[in-house]
C-alpha cells in the first residue's frame, strides 16, 4: 500500500493545537513491511488521524494479505 | 506433516473410493456419472461417459451383460438400476460425443488374430497408443461370434463402424484372410507381439495358444504370445464384456511388453475389484426398477431419465453431511488434508489455507461418524501448533481469545480458596471461564448450595482451563496456564474438583489425570437438589449436548437425570450426545471466522424446532446469539429471584462477559472474603453510555468496553484527541497491546457517549506508542 494517499477534508482538528489537520507523509508497519502513505495529521505536533474507511479497509485487507505471507 | 502422514490420514477417507457399481465392472465405466447425466436429462453427457472408457460403445453400450448390477446399492432398497438397459437406451439415441487422442506413433509391431471383441479391443487400445497393430481375421467382417447376433439386438452397421474407427486410429484390417497355420507362423515371426482372440481362434489351428493365458497377464508360455476371449474358464458361458476387458488387459501387457517393464505390477486395480465405499441408506425410501411400456424397444429418453433417477449416486460425504465447516469450505476430509499440506508446503507466497485450518471447531463430530475415525481435529490443532512454532500463525486469528483468556487469568478474575472459616477443603467447585461470564450470579447459587451441602470444606476456584490456548496451537502458553492449574490446586491440598464446564473437564480429564475430578452435573444427581423455588418451564425443550461432552456419558446421563428430576419435559435431537455439534466457539471457530461461527450456531439451534435447554454456558450464548431461546440447566435448578425467564436472557456479548467475570470476583471477595478485596484500576472508573447498535458493532469488532476506557483514559491523560467543532466529538486512538483502538466519545455530565470505535493492527508511528 505504499504510494497510497487517504487525503480528504475533515472536519477533525487538534485538540491541543486547535489547527485543522493537514497531509503528511507516514511510515506504516505490520509483520516486517514499511508503507509509506499520506494521511491527515496536526501540522504542529503531528497527531495522526486514522478514519475507520482505512482501518476498517485497506488496512484490514493489507493486515490479512500480511498475515497469510 | 510428512508425505506418509498425508498418505496414511488421506487413505483413511475413502470418499474417492469407486462406487459399487463401477467396481463391480471390469472395465470400471463410471456408472454414477452416466446416471447422473440420464437423471438430469443431459443424454450427451451419459453418453460422453460411455466414450470415455468402453471401446466399441454401439457395441458393448447395447450387449453388456451387467456383471454390475448385482452390486448396485441400490439393490439393498428396492431393485438395483437397470444398468445395461439404460446403456443401451443411451447409445441407441446419441452418437458418439467423445473422440479419444491417438498418441503419437511409436515402435513395435503387433498381430491381433482373430476379429472378435476381445481382439477388436485390444487392437484398439494398442492403435490409441501408438503402436502399429495388424489385425487378421478369417471371417467377412468384425465381430467375431457377435456377428449372428439377430439384427434387432444388434444393428448390422455397427461391425463397419467397428472397422472405420480402428482404421482411424490406424490399425491394419485383414478381412477374410486365409488363415493357415504356416500364415500364423509367419504372423509371429514378422510381429513383436502376437494376441489370439480364442472368439475365433481355436487351438488346432494355433497349438501354443492351447494353452492357459496367465490369468492376470493373459501371456501365454510363448515368448510374445498372448490370449484372451472367447467363452469363459468353464467353457458355458459368453460374457461380452468379458470379451472387452480380455482384449483391454492384453493390450496392456502388450505394451509393457514393448516397454520392457514388469508385466505383473500394480495391476490389483484392474478388472473387477473391491471397493471400501460407504454409502449410508438408512432413512431412503424403497424403489423397484421402472419397466418400460415397450419392453421390445427398451426405454424411452423420458423413462431412462425416470430410471436413472433412481439412482443414489453412492458416495460417503457422511463427515460433511453433518459439519457447517466442511460444508462451508466444500472440502471433504482427503481434499482438506491435501490444502492443508500444500498450505505448509509454501514457502514463497501467499497461505491461502490458513484461515481454513483455523476454522475447524475440533469439536470431533467427523471422527464418530467417519467409518475410519477421521481425525480432522488432530489435524488441524497440530498444523496449527506447526504454524505458531513457524512464526506463520496469523496473529489476528487467535490474539482475541487469548487476550480473554489471559485477562482470565489475570489478577482481576482469578481466585482460588477455602470455603471462607475453613482452612482446608475436601471439594473445590471450578465453574469455568465461561459459566463466570455468561452468569456470574449463578456461579455464586451454585457455590453457596454446594457449600452447603458438601461436608469438609468447598473451595473456590476461578480462572480459566487454558483449552483455548490449546485450540490456538499454543503449546507452550497451555502448558505454562496448565502448571499454574496443578500449582493452584496442590497449594489447596488437592481437593476433588467439581466442574461445571465440559471444556475445562476434557482438559483436566487429558493432562491433569492426577486429579480427582467430578463433573458439576454428576454432583448435583446425587445430592437433593433445592425445592420449592424451581420451577420446570411450561414448554418441551431440546436438549443441547456441548461437543465436549461427546466422550462425557456419565455426565451426559446425569444431566438427563436431573431434568426428569425437576420435571422438565425434554426431548432429543439427532445430534447430540456423541454427535452433538459445535456451537461455533470450540476451536476458537468464532474468532478466526466469526460469519461461521455464527452458522455454526445456527445449525446447532436449528436441529429442532424446540426451545433449547444447554448445561455449557458457551453454547447456551451462542445460540442465543444466533436468534434463538434457549437456556442453561442451572437457570432452572438455582433460577433469579427476578422471575425473568431464562429462555430469553440475551447473549451478554464479549464485554460483558469480561465484566461480569472481573465483578464476579469482586462481589465474592466483598461478600465471603472481605479480607482480600482488591482495587479495579483507574480506567475502570470512567462511565460510558453506549446505545444497543453501538454495543453490537463493539461486539462484532471484538473491542471491549475496557478497551474503550483505556482509550478515553489515555486520551484525558495526555490531552492527545482530536476534535470536531461541528459536532463536539472527541477521537483518540491507544494501543494497549497490539490492536491500536480508535473511539469517538462525546463528554456528558452523566458520563461519555460513545458513538463509533475500530480498530487496526497496523503500527503507527506516533499513536501511543
Ligand atoms: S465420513 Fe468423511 S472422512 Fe470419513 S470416509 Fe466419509 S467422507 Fe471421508
Ligand atoms: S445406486 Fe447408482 S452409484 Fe450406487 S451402485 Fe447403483 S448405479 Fe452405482
Ligand atoms: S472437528 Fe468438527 S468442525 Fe472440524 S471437521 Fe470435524 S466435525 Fe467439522
Ligand atoms: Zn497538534
Amino acid at each position: 500500500m505504499s504510494g497510497y494517499s487517504f487525503i480528504e477534508a475533515t472536519p477533525w482538528q487538534c485538540a491541543g493545537c486547535r489547527l485543522p489537520l493537514t497531509p503528511t507523509t507516514v511510515s506504516l508497519t505490520y509483520l516486517n513491511s514499511v508503507f509509506n502513505v499520506e494521511l491527515m495529521a496536526c501540522p504542529r505536533c503531528g497527531m495522526l488521524l486514522v478514519p475507520e474507511s482505512l482501518a476498517a479497509g485497506r488496512m484490514l485487507e493489507v493486515e490479512q494479505l500480511l498475515e497469510d505471507k | 506433516m510428512d508425505q506418509l502422514q498425508l498418505r496414511a490420514f488421506e487413505n483413511r477417507c475413502i470418499q474417492e473410493e469407486l462406487p459399487f457399481c463401477t467396481a463391480a465392472c471390469p472395465i470400471h465405466v463410471d456408472v454414477r456419472a452416466f446416471m447422473a447425466g440420464l437423471a438430469e436429462g443431459n443424454l450427451r453427457e451419459a453418453r460422453k461417459v460411455l466414450d470415455r472408457t468402453m471401446p466399441f460403445p454401439e457395441i458393448v453400450g447395447r450387449l453388456c451383460d451387467e456383471p454390475c448390477r448385482p452390486f448396485c446399492k441400490r439393490g439393498e432398497i428396492g431393485d438395483p438400476l437397470a444398468i445395461s438397459m439404460l446403456e443401451r437406451a443411451c447409445v441407441g439415441m446419441t452418437a458418439p460425443v467423445l473422440k479419444l487422442p491417438k498418441l503419437p506413433a511409436k515402435g513395435g509391431t503387433v498381430a491381433v488374430v482373430g476379429g472378435g471383441l476381445s481382439g477388436m479391443t485390444a487392437a484398439l487400445d494398442l492403435g490409441r497408443k501408438g503402436r502399429k497393430v495388424t489385425l487378421v481375421t478369417a471371417a467377412e467382417g468384425l465381430g467375431g461370434s457377435l456377428r449372428s447376433l439377430p439384427e434387432t439386438m444388434l444393428p448390422r452397421e455397427a461391425f463397419p463402424q467397428a472397422a472405420a474407427l480402428l482404421e482411424g486410429y490406424g490399425v491394419t484390417l485383414m478381412l477374410a484372410a486365409d488363415l493357415t497355420v504356416e500364415r500364423i507362423a509367419d504372423l509371429i515371426a514378422t510381429h513383436d507381439a502376437v494376441y489370439f482372440d480364442r472368439d475365433e481362434i481355436g487351438p488346432q489351428l494355433v497349438p501354443q495358444a492351447a494353452a492357459q493365458p496367465d490369468p492376470l497377464t493373459l501371456a501365454l508360455p510363448a515368448e510374445g504370445g498372448f490370449a484372451g476371449g472367447g467363452l469363459g474358464e468353464d467353457s458355458s458361458s459368453f460374457s461380452v464384456i468379458k470379451q472387452v476387458e480380455d482384449g483391454r488387459r492384453a493390450a496392456l501387457t502388450i505394451e509393457r511388453y514393448l516397454q520392457k517393464v514388469s508385466l505383473t505390477a500394480q495391476r490389483d486395480k484392474e478388472g473387477v475389484c473391491t471397493t471400501r465405499m460407504h454409502t449410508v441408506i438408512t432413512g431412503m425410501a424403497s424403489s423397484a426398477v421402472l419397466i418400460p411400456a415397450d419392453p421390445a424397444l427398451g426405454y424411452t429418453t423420458a423413462e431412462a431419465q425416470q430410471e436413472a433417477g433412481r439412482c443414489i449416486r453412492c458416495e460417503c460425504l457422511e463427515c460433511v453431511k453433518q459439519c457447517v465447516y466442511l460444508q462451508e469450505y466444500k472440502e471433504y476430509p482427503k481434499t482438506l488434508v491435501r490444502k492443508i499440506y500444500n498450505n505448509q508446503a509454501i514457502v514463497q507466497g501467499t497461505r491461502n489455507a490458513n484461515r481454513m485450518i483455523n476454522s475447524c471447531s475440533l469439536c470431533g463430530q467427523c471422527t464418530v461418524i467417519c467409518p475410519h475415525d477421521i481425525p480432522v481435529p488432530e489435524l488441524c490443532r497440530t498444523t496449527r501448533q506447526d504454524m505458531v512454532r513457524n512464526g506463520h500463525m496469523p496473529p489476528s486469528a487467535h490474539d482475541f481469545a487469548l487476550e480473554d483468556m489471559h485477562f482470565s487469568l489475570s489478577e482481576s478474575c482469578t481466585l482460588a480458596r477455602h470455603q471462607p472459616g475453613t482452612s482446608a477443603s475436601r471439594f473445590l467447585f471450578y465453574p469455568g471461564c465461561q459459566l463466570a461470564g455468561s452468569s456470574p450470579e449463578t456461579v455464586v447459587r451454585t457455590y453457596r448450595f454446594l457449600a452447603g451441602r458438601l461436608q469438609g470444606g468447598v473451595g473456590l476456584m476461578l480462572g480459566c482451563c487454558g483449552i483455548p490456548a490449546r485450540w490456538a496451537g499454543q503449546e507452550p502458553l497451555f502448558a505454562e496456564t496448565m502448571d499454574r492449574f496443578k500449582a493452584d490446586i496442590a497449594r489447596l491440598g488437592n481437593p476433588t474438583l467439581i466442574t461445571a464446564c465440559s471444556s475445562c473437564l476434557s482438559i483436566f480429564d487429558e493432562f491433569c489425570s492426577e486429579a480427582e475430578i467430578v463433573s458439576l452435573w454428576e454432583m448435583l444427581d446425587s445430592l437433593e437438589l433445592p425445592t420449592g423455588k424451581t420451577q420446570a418451564p411450561g414448554e418441551t425443550l431440546t436438549l443441547h449436548d456441548p461437543c465436549t461432552a461427546r466422550h462425557q456419558e456419565t455426565l451426559r446421563l446425569s444431566v438427563r437425570s436431573i431434568c426428569g428430576k425437576l420435571g422438565m419435559h425434554i426431548v432429543e435431537h439427532d445430534c447430540n450426545g456423541p454427535l452433538a455439534d459445535c456451537c461455533g466457539y470450540g476451536g476458537l471457530m468464532q474468532f478466526a471466522n466469526p460469519q461461521l461461527g455464527g452458522k455454526a450456531a445456527g445449525m446447532k439451534a436449528g436441529r429442532s424446532e424446540h426451545a433449547g435447554l444447554a448445561y455449557c454456558a458457551m453454547c447456551r450464548d451462542n445460540l442465543a446469539a444466533s436468534g434463538h431461546r434457549v437456556a442453561h440447566l442451572l437457570d432452572y435448578i438455582f433460577p433469579v429471584a427476578d422471575g425473568q425467564n431464562p429462555l430469553a436472557r440475551s447473549n451478554p456479548g464479549f464485554s460483558r462477559r469480561h465484566e461480569n467475570r472481573a465483578r464476579l470476583k469482586q462481589d465474592l471477595l466483598n461478600s465471603l472474603w472481605p479480607e482480600a478485596a482488591v482495587l479495579q484500576p483507574e480506567h475502570r472508573q470512567i462511565t460510558l453510555l453506549i446505545s444497543r447498535e453501538v454495543l453490537d458493532l463493539l461486539n462484532s469488532r471484538h473491542i471491549l468496553e475496557e478497551d474503550v476506557q483505556k482509550v478515553i483514559h489515555q486520551a484525558n491523560q495526555t490531552g492527545r484527541y482530536l476534535v470536531n467543532p461541528g459536532n463536539g466529538h472527541q477521537l483518540a486512538g491507544f494501543k494497549p497491546v497490539r490492536v491500536t483502538y480508535w473511539v469517538e466519545f462525546e463528554p456528558t455530565s452523566r458520563g461519555y457517549v460513545i458513538h463509533n470505535a475500530y480498530s487496526h493492527r497496523m503500527l503507527l508511528p506516533e499513536v501511543g506508542q
